[in-house]
């Protein structure tokens, strides 16, 4: 089972919906709207996606300026 | 009086633990497997038969104690902890050292015993039993390691114990009562007594809640513990502290910015973590975020939300870490560096750990969706924009970690060839239950609902907000696989906030170094010549007796005094586990006799 999620056809499966999710986007009802980015349709996608990337990167920026040390950092 | 602790009305859950706990050490095998999970039943369904009301008052000195404040809020934590505590016990019923229950019991009844407080002194009395007794799931691991970190521990929490008991005797002497209430803290800092009060009591409990800057045991302690330990640690400690938060400081502002902070304080580290289950002590931060930030709102619905999302996540974030501590059961290790591969293997173990991390992630038709989402609501009906986006990048940052990193590196990533099998039934038992809890209440959230302090009105599953969260979750998805490469994990730990006080007390041990032989050879000196020469004086005369006798013919008496004074060495042993001990000892034999002392 996992090798068949591993084929390309899955993968061709898997970016289907997130594009049928961006349309569907268009059409579903909105009751509550909080702010401006409730409005545009696919905004939590893009907004899901930058956050992962920004994450990631920041976090591993940060790390590196000399947060991540050896294992043995307290012991000497 | 006893009578009135143990009557059909009220009976305080706390007592079977504590009582229960004691006679752990009688029963072997089977039947002491079977009597803990009695004892954690009955404590459950003490909770279920509880009607609201002030129960078990006594009179100690001029203060007058209340075990027993029983309303919706308490009841609702009282649930979930005594739901925790039987699927802890579960978990941990193979384990052989009879201590390591006792510890775990302890820590359980002592949140209970908060949870009922209905005042501060009770409130610091099972505050303190708690830290001391969860102390020991992390010293019986028994490695160099966790040592040190369950020494760190007990100095934040005793730290942050003292700082509480500070503005409780404050609060105390300004307002000559010591009933638990409504104290929130307005503004940055103290500007008066009574918000100095205020101010003491919070940083009391956003120590245990590991608000940051105080919360760097949390993600020292929790990987250090015991497999089992970690179970029950990742769910009362920051949870409890909630809880009192909500009951004193509901509608602090301070605390909004403090949460959401946490929160994304929580995921940033995540990212950098290697140690799977220290990941999952970042997420508890980032999760206890969420709380604390609802706390700070202070909304209805806010309230709502917190309470919760306690509830869910104590079922989830221990689902967690029993997933990831059976994979260090049977593999010995948690660091992703070193794991992989692991489906053909632990294929069961893999689906709860998926589902406690859907779970955490907030996917629809899983129990956080219907709890974190009120909270993040509540901060968009508040029209507090900025926090509510925060909470939003937060749960992609959730979903990034504990749904698709952890269960990547242990269970796909790099194939490592670990010889590996399922964890034993009752941990597998555990697993399935709280998989269960964590699916049952993502559909069928009304039952938890009803349980809600304050009665609102909230639906989540409206189209909306289904889709608002497929979108978010999703599209990390996509990101989460385009960084695959940039995520690979690095074999590092991560300095936090106790790089501080751990440089910070080396380099004080280096400038006091004169101080401390004064100390060492002064004090030392005449502390041994006060105390230990006497001690040692009587066991040696207690030995020459001895020889004596046993010159004679009562040989069986020479040995009992030759153990006694055995024994009065012990008493200056030098270890701080066996003072800990003895102040565990003190707790309860404090308690019982409040409880039986004539009114």
């Amino acid at each position: 089972m996992i090798e068949a999620l591993r084929t390309k056809a899955a993968k061709k499966l898997a970016y289907g919906a997130l594009i049928l999710l961006i349309v569907v986007d268009f059409i579903i009802p909105r009751h509550e709207v909080h702010f401006f980015g409730d409005k545009i349709p696919g905004f939590w996608s893009l907004f899901g996606f930058i956050a992962c990337v920004l994450i990631i990167i920041i976090s591993k920026w940060i790390g590196h300026l000399g947060l991540m040390q050896d294992e043995s950092y307290y012991d000497e | 009086m006893m009578s009135e602790i143990f009557n059909i009305q009220f009976l305080h859950p706390s007592a079977f633990y504590l009582l229960g706990g004691l006679f752990i050490p009688l029963f072997k095998g089977r039947i002491k497997q079977g009597y803990m999970l009695f004892v954690t039943l009955m404590a459950f369904f003490a909770v279920v038969n509880m009607p609201h009301g002030t129960y078990g008052v006594y009179e100690f000195l001029n203060w007058k104690l209340t075990f027993g404040d029983v309303d919706k809020l308490s009841k609702v934590f009282a649930y979930i902890f005594t739901i925790m505590g039987v699927i802890g016990v579960i978990y941990s019923i193979h384990v052989k050292n009879d201590g390591e229950h006792f510890a775990a019991f302890y820590y359980v009844g002592g949140s209970l015993g908060v949870t009922f407080a209905g005042d501060f002194l009770t409130l610091f009395l099972f505050w303190e039993m708690m830290a001391f007794s969860s102390v020991f799931l992390v010293w019986f691991r028994k490695s160099p390691v966790s040592v040190d970190s369950g020494f760190r521990y007990l100095l934040w929490h005793v730290a942050g114990g003292l700082i509480l008991l500070a503005g409780i005797i404050l609060q105390y002497s300004i307002s000559g009562d010591l009933s638990i209430q409504h104290l929130p803290f307005s503004g940055w800092w103290p500007t008066d007594l009574q918000s100095l009060a205020s101010f003491l009591i919070v940083i009391g409990f956003i120590v245990n809640a590991a608000v940051p800057p105080f919360g760097a045991w949390l993600p020292d302690a929790y990987p250090a513990a015991t497999v089992t330990g970690a179970v029950f640690m990742s769910a009362f400690t920051t949870k409890t502290a909630v809880y009192a938060l909500i009951r004193v400081c509901a509608g602090s502002e301070i605390l909004i910015v403090l949460g959401v902070v946490m929160a994304i304080y929580g995921v940033v580290y995540a990212v950098l973590e290697n140690d799977a289950r220290r990941l999952l002590a970042y997420h508890i931060i980032s999760q206890v975020g969420y709380m604390v930030a609802g706390v700070g709102l202070g909304t209805p619905l806010a309230i709502n939300g917190v309470v919760a999302h306690a509830f869910c996540h104590i079922l989830y974030k221990s689902l967690l870490f029993m997933g990831t501590g059976s994979v260090l059961h049977v593999t010995g290790t948690s660091k992703l560096t070193e794991l992989g591969g692991l489906y053909k293997t632990m294929p069961r173990t893999m689906i709860y750990t998926v589902i406690g991390g859907l779970s955490i992630s907030a996917f629809p038709l899983f129990s956080g969706f219907v709890s974190k989402s009120m909270t993040v609501t509540a901060f968009g009906e508040a029209h507090l924009t900025w926090a509510f986006m925060a909470l939003m990048l937060a749960s992609a940052g959730t979903f990034l970690h504990t749904g698709l990193k952890v269960p990547y590196f242990i269970w796909f990533g790099k194939d490592r060839g670990i010889k590996a099998q399922e964890p034993p039934w009752n941990m597998e038992l555990a697993m399935i239950i709280g998989s269960l809890f964590c699916v049952g209440l993502g559909i069928f959230y009304k039952p938890l609902y009803a349980l809600l302090p304050h009665s609102v009105h909230f639906e989540p599953y409206t189209a909306y907000h289904t889709w608002e969260s497929l979108q978010v979750l999703l599209f990390t998805q996509l990101g989460f696989f385009l960084l695959l490469k940039k995520l690979w994990c690095e074999d590092t730990i991560s300095l936090d906030t106790d790089w501080f006080p751990r440089k910070g007390a080396k380099a004080l041990m280096w400038l006091t170094k004169p101080l401390a032989n004064i100390e060492y050879n002064f004090i030392g000196e005449i502390y041994e010549f006060i105390i230990q020469k006497p001690i040692m004086g009587a066991a040696k005369i207690f030995k020459v007796i001895d020889t004596v006798v046993v010159d004679g013919t009562l040989n069986g008496l020479g040995k009992l005094t030759l153990a006694c004074s055995r024994k009065m060495q012990n008493v200056q042993s030098g270890q701080i586990q066996h003072y800990a001990m003895f102040i565990v000892a003190g707790f309860i034999a404090l308690i019982i006799i409040v409880m039986v002392l004539p009114q």
